[in-house]
């Protein structure tokens, strides 16, 4: 039998705190940041009725984050009457979002075809972001499931993104630059962005500079999102797992250190 | 002839792409529409290439018998999903929605989770003081975590603050520089490409 070293014992003991806060089911009081209030007012103060683009750019390995990211930002704009277009530009991403607008639509009675549109993924991403801008109808001639573009009563007055309020880039990488860099800054649409928690220093400069509107990030975010809009969900439910394992991990840090430490002593001593 | 015509073609586009992006008339927007039509075009036959590819590469490795049960289950999943699709469709409550929920989800999740064993690990063994920059490395990643773990606030009500500090000066004027960095980057390289100079992408430098 294989010998037991100290990264297993790290791992067991990983194991063991996200498993066991996860069973625990205790929720974390937290205050929301500036940067997620920021996003919450931006879809709360819209005019009721504003249609936003919301984009999947993400794929299967990210959902246990994206998804409460991204119900909690839909709950919202389903609840505030907003309009919806989903799309994506990663395939992967496709059949999440259709899943999760059609899930968090029906929890609010939002019609397909009158209050959401699902239009699914389009091949070479700053392309898709160029072509839309053009012609949104042109880009998609189809919705997702086969319907043509004009049957919708929602997708009638669209034609690019003059008459978007903005887009909702959902993302686990770093897809919401190209929607700054060729939506935003060619054809001057509105981008905001739900990302995982790894990208978000990925778009402060962006957002410092206001070429991104407002973000939300990680799984915190998601917790705080749920906590403005007043629905528990899965960000509340993973932060106490989440912070538990912040903790081991700073734990394991300060333990690498003091054993890094004395070792040194003992050598110099020695 | 072989390598100046794509030369030619590249130079020509190049220009013209650019010269577009500042005009509003209607034949530039025009224009505009119909490339980015064939460049979505030419980017799905590219798809179809590395469909293929991947075909063929695991047919012949498994008649070698390399990696053989390894290789037949991706080719199984690889021949499945668009099976399904083809059959039942892409809707809710579908065959092929349910192997993608399933089956694709959970298992690609499984294997990114996997870097948070990774990180404990090298939080243990590697992330250590042993210099001044690597303390102050140190010091900003602790700060971080426990300022995302929502307990930074119960040490002290300044911690966040500090977390936030870190993150919109020092840490987003590294972020700045690099990406002003790769701007300039990408500004000169295509440059390059678009005036013949860097030919690399035409397969070597004859």
């Amino acid at each position: 039998m294989k010998k037991l070293e100290a990264r297993h014992f790290a791992f067991l003991g990983l194991f063991l705190v996200v498993t066991l806060t996860m069973l625990l089911n205790i929720k974390l009081d937290m205050k929301a940041s500036p940067y997620t209030q920021a996003l919450y007012n931006y879809i709360e103060f819209l005019p009721e009725g504003s249609t936003l683009i919301v984009s999947f750019d993400h794929e299967a390995s990210s959902l246990p984050e994206i998804r409460p990211i991204a119900t909690a930002v839909l709950r919202h704009a389903f609840r505030k009457k907003h309009k919806l277009i989903g799309v994506s530009l990663l395939a992967e991403g496709t059949l999440i979002g259709y899943r999760l607008m059609r899930e968090t639509a029906g929890e609010h009675g939002a019609e397909y075809g009158t209050d959401y549109v699902y239009l699914g993924f389009r091949p070479q991403y700053i392309a898709a972001i160029l072509a839309m801008g053009e012609s949104i109808e042109k880009t998609y001639p189809q919705d997702y499931l086969g319907n043509p573009y004009g049957q919708f009563e929602l997708l009638k007055g669209v034609q690019n993104y003059d008459d978007i309020a903005a887009v909702v880039s959902i993302a686990d990488g770093s897809l919401t630059t190209h929607w700054i860099e060729y939506g935003q800054a060619r054809y001057g649409v509105r981008v905001v962005g739900a990302v995982t928690a790894a990208m978000v220093t990925t778009y402060d400069p962006y957002l410092a500079s206001g070429q991104m509107y407002a973000m939300m990030g990680g799984l915190r975010g998601a917790a705080e999102y749920e906590k403005l809009i007043g629905k528990d969900g899965g960000g509340a439910r993973g932060m106490l797992a989440q912070s538990s394992a912040h903790i081991y991990v700073i734990l394991l840090i300060v333990l690498g250190n003091i054993a890094y430490f004395s070792s040194r002593r003992t050598k110099g001593s020695g | 002839m072989g390598r100046k015509f794509p030369l030619a073609v590249c130079f020509l586009f190049g220009v013209v792409m650019f010269i577009q992006y500042f005009s509003q008339s209607t034949a530039a927007r025009n224009l505009n529409q119909t490339i980015l039509d064939y460049w979505q075009i030419v980017f799905a036959f590219t798809l179809i290439v590395g469909v293929f590819s991947f075909f063929k590469n695991n047919v012949t490795h498994i008649s070698r018998g390399a990696d053989r049960p390894y290789r037949v289950v991706g080719l199984i999943g690889f021949c499945s999903m668009p099976i399904l699709a083809l059959i039942w469709g892409i809707k809710a409550d579908t065959p092929f929605m349910w192997m993608f929920e399933n089956v694709q989800a959970p298992m690609q999740s499984t294997v990114f989770a996997l870097l948070a064993f990774f990180v404990a690990s090298a939080s243990f063994r590697g992330f250590r003081a042993r210099s001044l920059p690597a303390a102050v490395l140190l010091i900003s990643a602790l700060l971080m975590l426990l300022s995302r773990s929502n307990i930074g606030g119960y040490f002290s009500s300044g911690l966040p603050e500090v977390a936030n500090w870190v993150r919109d000066y020092p840490s987003m004027a590294a972020r700045r520089a690099i990406l002003i960095g790769i701007g300039l980057g990408s500004l000169t390289t295509s440059l390059r490409v678009i005036i013949g100079i860097e030919r690399t992408w035409l397969g070597g430098e004859k």
